[in-house]
Protein backbone atom coordinates (compact mmCIF):
# COMPACT_ATOMS: atom_id res chain seq x y z
CA UNK A 1 0.00 0.00 0.00
CA UNK A 2 2.80 2.35 0.87
CA UNK A 3 4.30 1.68 -2.53
CA UNK A 4 1.13 2.73 -4.30
CA UNK A 5 1.26 6.11 -2.60
CA UNK A 6 4.83 6.73 -3.69
CA UNK A 7 4.20 5.52 -7.25
CA UNK A 8 1.38 7.95 -7.70
CA UNK A 9 3.94 10.76 -7.81
CA UNK A 10 5.97 9.30 -10.64
CA UNK A 11 3.76 9.80 -13.73
CA UNK A 12 3.55 13.53 -13.15
CA UNK A 13 7.27 13.86 -13.60
CA UNK A 14 7.37 11.64 -16.67
CA UNK A 15 6.34 14.22 -19.31
CA UNK A 16 9.10 16.54 -18.16
CA UNK A 17 11.77 14.07 -19.12
CA UNK A 18 13.22 14.70 -22.55
CA UNK A 19 13.11 12.01 -25.20
CA UNK A 20 16.69 10.96 -24.51
CA UNK A 21 15.66 10.19 -20.95
CA UNK A 22 12.84 7.93 -22.07
CA UNK A 23 13.15 4.26 -21.13
CA UNK A 24 12.80 3.07 -24.66
CA UNK A 25 15.55 5.30 -25.99
CA UNK A 26 17.99 4.46 -23.21
CA UNK A 27 17.43 0.74 -23.46
CA UNK A 28 17.82 0.80 -27.22
CA UNK A 29 21.05 2.72 -26.80
CA UNK A 30 22.22 0.06 -24.37
CA UNK A 31 21.44 -2.86 -26.64
CA UNK A 32 21.82 -1.63 -30.20
CA UNK A 33 25.63 -1.27 -30.46
CA UNK A 34 26.18 -4.84 -29.30
CA UNK A 35 23.59 -6.19 -31.72
CA UNK A 36 24.96 -4.25 -34.67
CA UNK A 37 28.49 -5.38 -33.86
CA UNK A 38 27.47 -9.01 -33.53
CA UNK A 39 25.40 -8.92 -36.70
CA UNK A 40 28.39 -7.55 -38.61
CA UNK A 41 30.49 -10.33 -37.15
CA UNK A 42 28.07 -13.20 -37.71
CA UNK A 43 25.14 -12.56 -40.05
CA UNK A 44 27.03 -10.63 -42.66
CA UNK A 45 29.96 -13.09 -42.82
CA UNK A 46 27.47 -15.93 -43.13
CA UNK A 47 25.75 -14.36 -46.14
CA UNK A 48 29.08 -13.46 -47.69
CA UNK A 49 30.46 -16.98 -47.09
CA UNK A 50 27.45 -18.53 -48.78
CA UNK A 51 27.96 -16.17 -51.72
CA UNK A 52 31.67 -17.04 -51.98
CA UNK A 53 31.01 -20.76 -51.61
CA UNK A 54 28.99 -20.67 -54.84
CA UNK A 55 31.88 -19.10 -56.76
CA UNK A 56 35.31 -20.08 -57.98
CA UNK A 57 37.35 -17.34 -56.36
CA UNK A 58 40.87 -16.70 -55.17
CA UNK A 59 41.51 -14.78 -51.96
CA UNK A 60 44.18 -12.86 -53.84
CA UNK A 61 41.82 -11.83 -56.66
CA UNK A 62 38.36 -11.44 -55.16
CA UNK A 63 37.05 -9.33 -58.07
CA UNK A 64 37.34 -12.22 -60.50
CA UNK A 65 34.71 -14.48 -59.00
CA UNK A 66 33.01 -16.93 -61.35
CA UNK A 67 29.67 -18.46 -60.43
CA UNK A 68 29.97 -22.24 -60.26
CA UNK A 69 26.79 -23.26 -58.44
CA UNK A 70 27.16 -26.13 -56.02
CA UNK A 71 30.47 -27.24 -57.52
CA UNK A 72 32.53 -26.32 -54.47
CA UNK A 73 30.23 -28.36 -52.24
CA UNK A 74 30.34 -31.33 -54.60
CA UNK A 75 34.13 -31.13 -54.74
CA UNK A 76 34.32 -30.90 -50.96
CA UNK A 77 32.08 -33.85 -50.32
CA UNK A 78 34.11 -35.96 -52.74
CA UNK A 79 37.48 -34.74 -51.42
CA UNK A 80 38.97 -37.55 -49.28
CA UNK A 81 40.90 -34.97 -47.25
CA UNK A 82 37.73 -33.11 -46.28
CA UNK A 83 35.90 -36.34 -45.46
CA UNK A 84 38.89 -37.33 -43.38
CA UNK A 85 38.70 -33.99 -41.57
CA UNK A 86 35.00 -34.55 -40.84
CA UNK A 87 35.64 -38.09 -39.63
CA UNK A 88 38.59 -37.05 -37.44
CA UNK A 89 36.69 -34.16 -35.90
CA UNK A 90 33.71 -36.38 -35.14
CA UNK A 91 35.92 -39.13 -33.76
CA UNK A 92 37.84 -36.66 -31.64
CA UNK A 93 34.61 -35.25 -30.23
CA UNK A 94 33.14 -38.64 -29.34
CA UNK A 95 36.19 -40.42 -27.91
CA UNK A 96 37.79 -37.44 -26.22
CA UNK A 97 34.61 -36.23 -24.54
CA UNK A 98 33.68 -39.75 -23.38
CA UNK A 99 37.11 -40.32 -21.81
CA UNK A 100 37.04 -36.84 -20.27
CA UNK A 101 33.70 -37.48 -18.56
CA UNK A 102 34.71 -40.85 -17.11
CA UNK A 103 38.08 -39.67 -15.79
CA UNK A 104 36.63 -36.36 -14.63
CA UNK A 105 33.91 -38.11 -12.64
CA UNK A 106 36.44 -40.23 -10.74
CA UNK A 107 38.64 -37.23 -9.94
CA UNK A 108 35.65 -35.09 -9.01
CA UNK A 109 34.53 -37.73 -6.52
CA UNK A 110 38.03 -37.78 -5.04
CA UNK A 111 38.11 -33.99 -4.76
CA UNK A 112 34.64 -33.88 -3.22
CA UNK A 113 35.56 -36.47 -0.60
CA UNK A 114 38.60 -34.36 0.30
CA UNK A 115 36.75 -31.06 0.31
CA UNK A 116 36.92 -30.77 4.12
CA UNK A 117 40.68 -30.17 3.75
CA UNK A 118 41.19 -26.49 2.94
CA UNK A 119 44.55 -26.85 1.23
CA UNK A 120 43.10 -29.28 -1.33
CA UNK A 121 41.74 -26.18 -3.13
CA UNK A 122 45.31 -25.35 -4.06
CA UNK A 123 45.71 -28.81 -5.60
CA UNK A 124 42.53 -28.25 -7.58
CA UNK A 125 43.97 -25.05 -9.06
CA UNK A 126 47.09 -26.94 -10.08
CA UNK A 127 44.96 -29.65 -11.67
CA UNK A 128 43.04 -27.01 -13.65
CA UNK A 129 46.11 -25.38 -15.20
CA UNK A 130 46.03 -27.31 -18.52
CA UNK A 131 42.67 -25.81 -19.51
CA UNK A 132 43.80 -22.27 -18.77
CA UNK A 133 47.18 -22.13 -20.49
CA UNK A 134 47.36 -20.89 -24.08
CA UNK A 135 46.31 -23.75 -26.41
CA UNK A 136 49.18 -22.95 -28.75
CA UNK A 137 51.59 -23.52 -25.87
CA UNK A 138 49.91 -26.86 -25.16
CA UNK A 139 50.92 -27.81 -28.70
CA UNK A 140 54.47 -26.61 -28.04
CA UNK A 141 54.70 -28.55 -24.77
CA UNK A 142 53.78 -31.80 -26.44
CA UNK A 143 56.00 -31.18 -29.47
CA UNK A 144 58.77 -31.09 -26.89
CA UNK A 145 57.63 -33.96 -24.64
CA UNK A 146 56.71 -36.28 -27.54
CA UNK A 147 59.72 -35.33 -29.70
CA UNK A 148 61.22 -38.45 -31.31
CA UNK A 149 64.82 -37.38 -30.63
CA UNK A 150 64.88 -35.23 -27.52
CA UNK A 151 61.47 -36.00 -26.02
CA UNK A 152 61.27 -37.10 -22.42
CA UNK A 153 58.25 -39.37 -23.04
CA UNK A 154 60.23 -41.88 -25.08
CA UNK A 155 63.20 -41.58 -22.72
CA UNK A 156 61.04 -42.53 -19.74
CA UNK A 157 59.32 -45.34 -21.65
CA UNK A 158 62.76 -46.59 -22.70
CA UNK A 159 63.74 -46.68 -19.03
CA UNK A 160 61.07 -49.32 -18.38
CA UNK A 161 61.87 -51.19 -21.59
CA UNK A 162 59.09 -49.78 -23.78
CA UNK A 163 58.97 -47.78 -26.97
CA UNK A 164 60.14 -45.79 -28.74
CA UNK A 165 56.61 -44.62 -29.60
CA UNK A 166 56.32 -42.65 -32.90
CA UNK A 167 54.02 -40.09 -31.23
CA UNK A 168 53.48 -37.86 -34.24
CA UNK A 169 55.31 -39.99 -36.82
CA UNK A 170 52.80 -42.75 -37.46
CA UNK A 171 49.36 -42.08 -38.90
CA UNK A 172 47.44 -44.14 -36.34
CA UNK A 173 49.53 -43.16 -33.34
CA UNK A 174 49.43 -39.46 -34.25
CA UNK A 175 45.65 -39.37 -33.93
CA UNK A 176 45.88 -41.13 -30.55
CA UNK A 177 48.47 -38.58 -29.44
CA UNK A 178 46.20 -35.71 -30.42
CA UNK A 179 43.41 -37.45 -28.53
CA UNK A 180 45.58 -37.82 -25.42
CA UNK A 181 46.55 -34.15 -25.55
CA UNK A 182 42.88 -33.22 -25.79
CA UNK A 183 41.97 -35.39 -22.83
CA UNK A 184 44.88 -34.00 -20.84
CA UNK A 185 43.84 -30.45 -21.57
CA UNK A 186 40.07 -30.70 -21.10
CA UNK A 187 39.46 -33.27 -18.36
CA UNK A 188 39.89 -30.47 -15.78
CA UNK A 189 37.03 -28.59 -17.45
CA UNK A 190 34.66 -31.55 -17.12
CA UNK A 191 35.95 -32.17 -13.61
CA UNK A 192 35.00 -28.63 -12.59
CA UNK A 193 31.48 -29.01 -13.96
CA UNK A 194 30.92 -32.45 -12.46
CA UNK A 195 32.30 -31.29 -9.13
CA UNK A 196 29.92 -28.32 -9.13
CA UNK A 197 27.10 -30.79 -9.80
CA UNK A 198 28.16 -33.20 -7.07
CA UNK A 199 28.57 -30.42 -4.51
CA UNK A 200 25.02 -29.29 -5.18
CA UNK A 201 23.65 -32.64 -3.93
CA UNK A 202 22.34 -32.16 -0.40
CA UNK A 203 24.27 -34.25 2.10
CA UNK A 204 21.07 -35.51 3.76
CA UNK A 205 20.24 -37.33 0.50
CA UNK A 206 23.51 -39.27 0.81
CA UNK A 207 22.64 -39.84 4.45
CA UNK A 208 19.17 -41.15 3.52
CA UNK A 209 20.70 -43.45 0.90
CA UNK A 210 23.10 -44.83 3.51
CA UNK A 211 20.33 -45.40 6.02
CA UNK A 212 18.29 -47.21 3.37
CA UNK A 213 21.26 -49.47 2.76
CA UNK A 214 21.84 -48.32 -0.85
CA UNK A 215 24.85 -49.84 -2.60
CA UNK A 216 27.39 -47.53 -4.30
CA UNK A 217 25.94 -48.23 -7.73
CA UNK A 218 22.48 -47.27 -6.51
CA UNK A 219 23.86 -43.99 -5.26
CA UNK A 220 25.59 -43.51 -8.60
CA UNK A 221 22.64 -44.27 -10.88
CA UNK A 222 19.76 -43.00 -8.76
CA UNK A 223 21.26 -39.96 -7.07
CA UNK A 224 24.52 -38.76 -8.60
CA UNK A 225 23.95 -39.24 -12.32
CA UNK A 226 20.49 -37.59 -12.28
CA UNK A 227 21.91 -34.66 -10.31
CA UNK A 228 24.79 -33.94 -12.68
CA UNK A 229 23.02 -34.82 -15.95
CA UNK A 230 22.15 -31.26 -16.95
CA UNK A 231 25.53 -29.80 -16.20
CA UNK A 232 27.37 -32.64 -17.96
CA UNK A 233 25.17 -32.16 -21.03
CA UNK A 234 26.12 -28.50 -20.99
CA UNK A 235 29.79 -29.53 -20.76
CA UNK A 236 29.38 -31.92 -23.69
CA UNK A 237 27.88 -29.21 -25.88
CA UNK A 238 30.57 -26.68 -25.02
CA UNK A 239 33.24 -29.29 -25.75
CA UNK A 240 31.68 -30.19 -29.13
CA UNK A 241 31.74 -26.51 -30.03
CA UNK A 242 35.41 -26.41 -28.93
CA UNK A 243 36.24 -29.46 -31.02
CA UNK A 244 34.74 -27.84 -34.11
CA UNK A 245 37.18 -24.95 -33.69
CA UNK A 246 40.08 -27.17 -32.64
CA UNK A 247 43.11 -25.76 -34.45
CA UNK A 248 46.08 -24.51 -32.43
CA UNK A 249 47.40 -27.86 -31.19
CA UNK A 250 47.33 -29.63 -34.58
CA UNK A 251 48.74 -26.53 -36.24
CA UNK A 252 51.98 -26.75 -34.27
CA UNK A 253 52.28 -30.50 -33.69
CA UNK A 254 51.28 -32.29 -36.89
CA UNK A 255 49.80 -29.79 -39.39
CA UNK A 256 47.24 -32.49 -40.10
CA UNK A 257 49.86 -35.12 -40.88
CA UNK A 258 51.39 -37.56 -41.34
CA UNK A 259 49.51 -37.72 -44.62
CA UNK A 260 45.95 -36.72 -43.80
CA UNK A 261 45.77 -38.63 -40.53
CA UNK A 262 45.18 -35.75 -38.11
CA UNK A 263 43.41 -33.29 -40.41
CA UNK A 264 40.51 -31.54 -38.67
CA UNK A 265 37.77 -29.27 -40.03
CA UNK A 266 39.06 -25.87 -38.95
CA UNK A 267 42.59 -26.63 -40.12
CA UNK A 268 41.21 -27.78 -43.49
CA UNK A 269 39.20 -24.58 -43.99
CA UNK A 270 42.13 -22.48 -42.80
CA UNK A 271 44.53 -24.07 -45.27
CA UNK A 272 42.13 -23.78 -48.21
CA UNK A 273 41.53 -20.09 -47.47
CA UNK A 274 44.85 -18.76 -46.31
CA UNK A 275 47.48 -21.14 -47.70
CA UNK A 276 46.00 -22.13 -51.09
CA UNK A 277 43.86 -18.95 -51.28
CA UNK A 278 40.90 -21.04 -52.51
CA UNK A 279 38.27 -18.78 -50.96
CA UNK A 280 35.43 -20.58 -52.75
CA UNK A 281 36.23 -24.07 -51.46
CA UNK A 282 37.33 -22.68 -48.09
CA UNK A 283 34.05 -20.80 -47.71
CA UNK A 284 32.05 -23.89 -48.61
CA UNK A 285 33.90 -25.75 -45.84
CA UNK A 286 33.25 -22.84 -43.48
CA UNK A 287 29.52 -22.92 -44.31
CA UNK A 288 29.38 -26.66 -43.58
CA UNK A 289 31.17 -26.15 -40.24
CA UNK A 290 28.76 -23.33 -39.47
CA UNK A 291 25.70 -25.44 -40.22
CA UNK A 292 26.96 -28.24 -37.97
CA UNK A 293 27.58 -25.80 -35.16
CA UNK A 294 24.19 -24.14 -35.71
CA UNK A 295 22.42 -27.45 -35.20
CA UNK A 296 24.35 -28.05 -31.99
CA UNK A 297 23.82 -24.45 -30.90
CA UNK A 298 20.06 -24.77 -31.13
CA UNK A 299 20.22 -27.52 -28.52
CA UNK A 300 22.81 -25.62 -26.49
CA UNK A 301 20.77 -22.44 -26.20
CA UNK A 302 17.67 -24.30 -25.05
CA UNK A 303 19.70 -26.22 -22.51
CA UNK A 304 21.45 -23.16 -21.11
CA UNK A 305 18.08 -21.44 -20.73
CA UNK A 306 16.75 -24.43 -18.82
CA UNK A 307 19.71 -24.60 -16.45
CA UNK A 308 19.53 -20.82 -16.04
CA UNK A 309 15.87 -21.04 -15.00
CA UNK A 310 16.37 -23.85 -12.49
CA UNK B 1 30.21 -31.65 10.48
CA UNK B 2 33.47 -32.82 8.95
CA UNK B 3 36.61 -32.03 10.82
CA UNK B 4 39.26 -30.25 8.79
CA UNK B 5 41.81 -32.96 9.47
CA UNK B 6 43.26 -35.72 7.37
CA UNK B 7 41.54 -39.05 8.08
CA UNK B 8 42.72 -42.51 7.18
CA UNK B 9 39.95 -43.00 4.62
CA UNK B 10 41.16 -39.88 2.80
CA UNK B 11 44.28 -41.76 1.80
CA UNK B 12 42.83 -43.40 -1.34
CA UNK B 13 41.33 -40.21 -2.81
CA UNK B 14 44.48 -38.31 -1.86
CA UNK B 15 46.73 -40.70 -3.78
CA UNK B 16 44.40 -40.44 -6.78
CA UNK B 17 44.28 -36.66 -6.64
CA UNK B 18 48.03 -36.31 -6.29
CA UNK B 19 48.59 -38.67 -9.25
CA UNK B 20 46.31 -36.68 -11.51
CA UNK B 21 47.69 -33.34 -10.36
CA UNK B 22 51.13 -34.67 -11.24
CA UNK B 23 49.97 -35.76 -14.72
CA UNK B 24 48.38 -32.33 -15.19
CA UNK B 25 51.38 -30.22 -14.29
CA UNK B 26 54.36 -32.41 -15.24
CA UNK B 27 54.29 -31.53 -18.98
CA UNK B 28 53.89 -27.83 -18.13
CA UNK B 29 56.74 -27.95 -15.64
CA UNK B 30 58.99 -29.80 -18.06
CA UNK B 31 58.81 -27.03 -20.62
CA UNK B 32 59.09 -24.38 -17.89
CA UNK B 33 62.30 -26.02 -16.60
CA UNK B 34 63.71 -26.00 -20.14
CA UNK B 35 63.42 -22.21 -20.11
CA UNK B 36 66.28 -22.12 -17.57
CA UNK B 37 68.61 -24.39 -19.56
CA UNK B 38 71.17 -23.63 -22.24
CA UNK B 39 70.28 -25.15 -25.63
CA UNK B 40 72.63 -28.11 -25.17
CA UNK B 41 70.86 -29.09 -21.93
CA UNK B 42 67.39 -28.68 -23.42
CA UNK B 43 68.05 -31.30 -26.09
CA UNK B 44 70.23 -33.55 -23.91
CA UNK B 45 69.27 -37.22 -23.57
CA UNK B 46 69.52 -38.42 -20.84
CA UNK B 47 67.82 -35.22 -19.71
CA UNK B 48 69.21 -32.62 -17.37
CA UNK B 49 66.55 -32.76 -14.67
CA UNK B 50 67.14 -29.68 -12.57
CA UNK B 51 68.47 -26.59 -14.30
CA UNK B 52 70.54 -23.80 -12.80
CA UNK B 53 67.78 -21.26 -12.13
CA UNK B 54 70.21 -18.36 -12.34
CA UNK B 55 70.61 -19.01 -16.08
CA UNK B 56 68.29 -16.38 -17.53
CA UNK B 57 69.84 -15.92 -20.96
CA UNK B 58 66.80 -17.40 -22.77
CA UNK B 59 64.46 -14.91 -21.14
CA UNK B 60 66.87 -12.08 -21.87
CA UNK B 61 67.06 -13.12 -25.54
CA UNK B 62 63.31 -13.44 -25.96
CA UNK B 63 62.55 -10.17 -24.19
CA UNK B 64 65.16 -8.12 -26.06
CA UNK B 65 64.30 -9.51 -29.50
CA UNK B 66 60.55 -9.96 -29.27
CA UNK B 67 59.30 -7.43 -26.72
CA UNK B 68 57.37 -5.43 -29.35
CA UNK B 69 55.15 -8.46 -29.96
CA UNK B 70 54.50 -8.91 -26.25
CA UNK B 71 53.45 -5.26 -26.21
CA UNK B 72 51.20 -5.93 -29.24
CA UNK B 73 49.56 -8.82 -27.41
CA UNK B 74 49.03 -6.65 -24.34
CA UNK B 75 47.53 -3.74 -26.28
CA UNK B 76 45.23 -5.98 -28.34
CA UNK B 77 44.12 -7.89 -25.25
CA UNK B 78 43.55 -4.91 -22.96
CA UNK B 79 41.88 -2.97 -25.76
CA UNK B 80 39.57 -5.86 -26.57
CA UNK B 81 38.70 -6.35 -22.91
CA UNK B 82 37.76 -2.69 -22.49
CA UNK B 83 35.77 -2.56 -25.72
CA UNK B 84 33.94 -5.81 -24.96
CA UNK B 85 32.97 -4.60 -21.49
CA UNK B 86 31.85 -1.17 -22.64
CA UNK B 87 29.47 -2.86 -25.06
CA UNK B 88 28.49 -5.84 -22.93
CA UNK B 89 27.64 -4.24 -19.59
CA UNK B 90 24.85 -1.90 -20.78
CA UNK B 91 23.46 -4.66 -23.01
CA UNK B 92 23.42 -7.17 -20.18
CA UNK B 93 21.85 -4.59 -17.90
CA UNK B 94 19.07 -3.85 -20.38
CA UNK B 95 18.44 -7.53 -21.09
CA UNK B 96 18.02 -8.21 -17.38
CA UNK B 97 16.02 -5.13 -16.35
CA UNK B 98 14.02 -4.00 -19.33
CA UNK B 99 10.92 -6.03 -20.17
CA UNK B 100 10.28 -5.90 -23.88
CA UNK B 101 8.92 -8.13 -26.56
CA UNK B 102 11.50 -10.58 -27.88
CA UNK B 103 13.86 -10.11 -24.96
CA UNK B 104 14.59 -13.81 -24.50
CA UNK B 105 14.95 -14.35 -28.24
CA UNK B 106 17.49 -11.55 -28.40
CA UNK B 107 19.49 -12.96 -25.50
CA UNK B 108 19.41 -16.39 -27.13
CA UNK B 109 20.63 -14.96 -30.41
CA UNK B 110 23.53 -13.27 -28.64
CA UNK B 111 24.37 -16.57 -26.97
CA UNK B 112 24.19 -18.44 -30.26
CA UNK B 113 26.78 -16.14 -31.80
CA UNK B 114 29.20 -17.38 -29.12
CA UNK B 115 28.89 -20.83 -30.62
CA UNK B 116 29.97 -19.72 -34.08
CA UNK B 117 33.39 -21.09 -35.00
CA UNK B 118 35.70 -18.16 -35.84
CA UNK B 119 36.84 -19.94 -39.02
CA UNK B 120 33.31 -19.48 -40.39
CA UNK B 121 33.79 -15.71 -40.30
CA UNK B 122 37.44 -15.78 -41.30
CA UNK B 123 37.33 -14.89 -45.00
CA UNK B 124 34.60 -12.22 -44.76
CA UNK B 125 36.47 -10.68 -41.82
CA UNK B 126 39.71 -10.78 -43.78
CA UNK B 127 38.06 -9.11 -46.77
CA UNK B 128 36.42 -6.31 -44.74
CA UNK B 129 39.63 -5.70 -42.83
CA UNK B 130 41.62 -5.56 -46.06
CA UNK B 131 39.13 -3.06 -47.47
CA UNK B 132 39.14 -0.94 -44.32
CA UNK B 133 42.92 -1.01 -43.93
CA UNK B 134 42.60 -2.88 -40.66
CA UNK B 135 44.73 -5.87 -41.66
CA UNK B 136 47.90 -6.17 -39.62
CA UNK B 137 46.79 -3.42 -37.26
CA UNK B 138 46.13 -3.39 -33.54
CA UNK B 139 42.71 -1.67 -33.87
CA UNK B 140 41.73 -4.52 -36.19
CA UNK B 141 42.77 -7.13 -33.65
CA UNK B 142 40.97 -5.26 -30.86
CA UNK B 143 37.75 -5.22 -32.89
CA UNK B 144 38.00 -8.91 -33.78
CA UNK B 145 38.91 -10.08 -30.28
CA UNK B 146 36.23 -7.93 -28.67
CA UNK B 147 33.63 -9.17 -31.13
CA UNK B 148 34.29 -12.84 -30.60
CA UNK B 149 34.27 -12.41 -26.82
CA UNK B 150 31.24 -10.13 -26.71
CA UNK B 151 28.56 -12.88 -26.46
CA UNK B 152 30.42 -14.48 -23.59
CA UNK B 153 30.83 -11.12 -21.84
CA UNK B 154 27.12 -10.29 -22.20
CA UNK B 155 25.98 -13.63 -20.81
CA UNK B 156 28.35 -13.78 -17.91
CA UNK B 157 27.61 -10.15 -17.02
CA UNK B 158 23.88 -10.94 -17.09
CA UNK B 159 24.41 -13.65 -14.50
CA UNK B 160 26.05 -11.13 -12.17
CA UNK B 161 23.55 -8.33 -12.79
CA UNK B 162 20.69 -10.70 -11.95
CA UNK B 163 22.07 -10.86 -8.42
CA UNK B 164 21.50 -7.15 -7.83
CA UNK B 165 18.41 -7.02 -5.57
CA UNK B 166 15.36 -5.87 -7.54
CA UNK B 167 14.29 -3.64 -4.60
CA UNK B 168 17.48 -1.62 -4.97
CA UNK B 169 16.82 -0.92 -8.64
CA UNK B 170 13.13 -0.15 -8.04
CA UNK B 171 14.00 2.24 -5.24
CA UNK B 172 16.41 4.12 -7.46
CA UNK B 173 13.81 4.31 -10.22
CA UNK B 174 11.23 5.68 -7.82
CA UNK B 175 13.62 8.41 -6.85
CA UNK B 176 13.60 9.42 -10.50
CA UNK B 177 16.95 7.99 -11.61
CA UNK B 178 17.29 7.39 -15.33
CA UNK B 179 18.27 3.87 -16.39
CA UNK B 180 21.73 5.18 -17.11
CA UNK B 181 22.00 6.45 -13.53
CA UNK B 182 20.70 3.16 -12.17
CA UNK B 183 23.38 1.33 -14.13
CA UNK B 184 26.13 3.72 -13.10
CA UNK B 185 25.23 4.31 -9.44
CA UNK B 186 23.48 1.11 -8.35
CA UNK B 187 24.36 -1.84 -10.56
CA UNK B 188 28.03 -1.13 -11.28
CA UNK B 189 29.08 -0.62 -7.64
CA UNK B 190 27.07 -3.68 -6.62
CA UNK B 191 28.53 -6.06 -9.20
CA UNK B 192 32.11 -4.77 -9.21
CA UNK B 193 33.74 -8.07 -8.32
CA UNK B 194 31.61 -9.98 -10.83
CA UNK B 195 32.54 -7.56 -13.59
CA UNK B 196 36.19 -7.92 -12.63
CA UNK B 197 35.77 -11.66 -13.19
CA UNK B 198 34.18 -11.08 -16.60
CA UNK B 199 37.00 -8.72 -17.56
CA UNK B 200 39.65 -11.19 -16.47
CA UNK B 201 38.03 -13.97 -18.47
CA UNK B 202 37.82 -11.88 -21.62
CA UNK B 203 41.44 -10.88 -21.05
CA UNK B 204 42.56 -14.50 -20.83
CA UNK B 205 40.51 -15.62 -23.86
CA UNK B 206 41.90 -12.78 -25.96
CA UNK B 207 45.42 -13.35 -24.64
CA UNK B 208 45.23 -17.05 -25.59
CA UNK B 209 43.84 -16.36 -29.07
CA UNK B 210 45.97 -17.61 -31.93
CA UNK B 211 44.13 -18.38 -35.18
CA UNK B 212 42.60 -14.93 -35.68
CA UNK B 213 45.95 -13.26 -35.17
CA UNK B 214 47.55 -15.75 -37.54
CA UNK B 215 45.60 -14.54 -40.57
CA UNK B 216 44.82 -10.97 -39.50
CA UNK B 217 48.44 -10.00 -38.88
CA UNK B 218 51.58 -10.33 -40.95
CA UNK B 219 54.35 -8.13 -39.52
CA UNK B 220 53.63 -4.99 -37.55
CA UNK B 221 50.76 -6.19 -35.38
CA UNK B 222 51.84 -9.81 -34.90
CA UNK B 223 50.90 -11.05 -31.45
CA UNK B 224 53.19 -13.04 -29.19
CA UNK B 225 51.56 -16.45 -29.90
CA UNK B 226 52.04 -15.91 -33.64
CA UNK B 227 55.72 -15.19 -33.05
CA UNK B 228 56.05 -18.25 -30.82
CA UNK B 229 54.54 -20.44 -33.54
CA UNK B 230 57.22 -19.21 -35.93
CA UNK B 231 59.98 -20.61 -33.67
CA UNK B 232 59.15 -23.99 -35.18
CA UNK B 233 60.60 -23.28 -38.58
CA UNK B 234 61.26 -25.59 -41.48
CA UNK B 235 64.90 -25.80 -40.48
CA UNK B 236 65.98 -25.37 -36.89
CA UNK B 237 63.54 -25.43 -33.99
CA UNK B 238 64.41 -22.76 -31.43
CA UNK B 239 63.62 -24.71 -28.27
CA UNK B 240 65.34 -22.21 -25.99
CA UNK B 241 63.10 -19.42 -27.32
CA UNK B 242 60.01 -21.62 -27.29
CA UNK B 243 60.56 -22.55 -23.63
CA UNK B 244 61.22 -19.04 -22.35
CA UNK B 245 58.47 -17.48 -24.49
CA UNK B 246 55.98 -20.12 -23.33
CA UNK B 247 56.67 -19.28 -19.71
CA UNK B 248 56.04 -15.59 -20.41
CA UNK B 249 52.92 -16.34 -22.47
CA UNK B 250 51.45 -18.63 -19.79
CA UNK B 251 52.14 -16.32 -16.86
CA UNK B 252 48.82 -14.37 -17.00
CA UNK B 253 46.53 -17.42 -17.33
CA UNK B 254 48.40 -19.32 -14.61
CA UNK B 255 48.28 -16.44 -12.13
CA UNK B 256 44.64 -15.94 -13.00
CA UNK B 257 43.81 -19.58 -12.26
CA UNK B 258 45.03 -19.12 -8.70
CA UNK B 259 43.51 -15.72 -8.00
CA UNK B 260 40.13 -16.19 -9.66
CA UNK B 261 39.53 -19.76 -8.60
CA UNK B 262 36.07 -19.13 -7.23
CA UNK B 263 34.77 -17.61 -10.46
CA UNK B 264 36.16 -20.21 -12.82
CA UNK B 265 33.15 -22.55 -12.89
CA UNK B 266 30.79 -19.72 -13.70
CA UNK B 267 33.30 -18.37 -16.23
CA UNK B 268 33.69 -21.55 -18.25
CA UNK B 269 29.92 -22.02 -18.43
CA UNK B 270 29.17 -18.42 -19.37
CA UNK B 271 27.48 -17.81 -16.05
CA UNK B 272 25.06 -20.74 -16.42
CA UNK B 273 26.46 -22.38 -13.29
CA UNK B 274 26.74 -20.21 -10.20
CA UNK B 275 29.95 -20.13 -8.24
Amino acid sequence: MANAVIRAGAPQEAPRRAFIHSDRFQMTAFIAPTCIFLALLTIWPFIYSVYLSLHAVKLTAMKRAVFVGANNYINLLTDPLFLRAMLNTGMLAVTSITCEIVIAFVIAKAFVSLSHLKWVNGLRSLFMLPMMVTPLIVGMIFSYVFNPVLGIANYLLGGVGLGPVPWFGDSTVAMVSILLINIWQWTPFMMLLIMAGLLSIRSDLYEAARVDGAKWHHVLTLLEIPSIKGIVLLGIILRIIDTLRFFDVVYVTTRGGPGDSTMVLTLYAYQQNFQFFQAGVGSAAAVIILIISMVITTFAVRLLRRIENE
Amino acid sequence: MNSARFRLRDLGPMVLVLTFVFVSIAPLLWLALAAFKPTADIIAIPPVWIPDFTYLQNFRDVLTQFWPFIVNSLIATVGATILALILAVPTAFALVNHRFHGREALADWILSTRMMPPIAAAVPLFVIFRGAGLLDSLPGLIIAYAGFNLPFAVWMTMSFIRRVPKELIEAARLEGCTWWQVLKDVVLPFSKSGLAAVATFVFIFAWNEFMLALFLTTREAKTFPVVISSFVGTGRVYWEYIAAASVIQCLPPVLFTFFMQKHIVSGVTMGAVKD
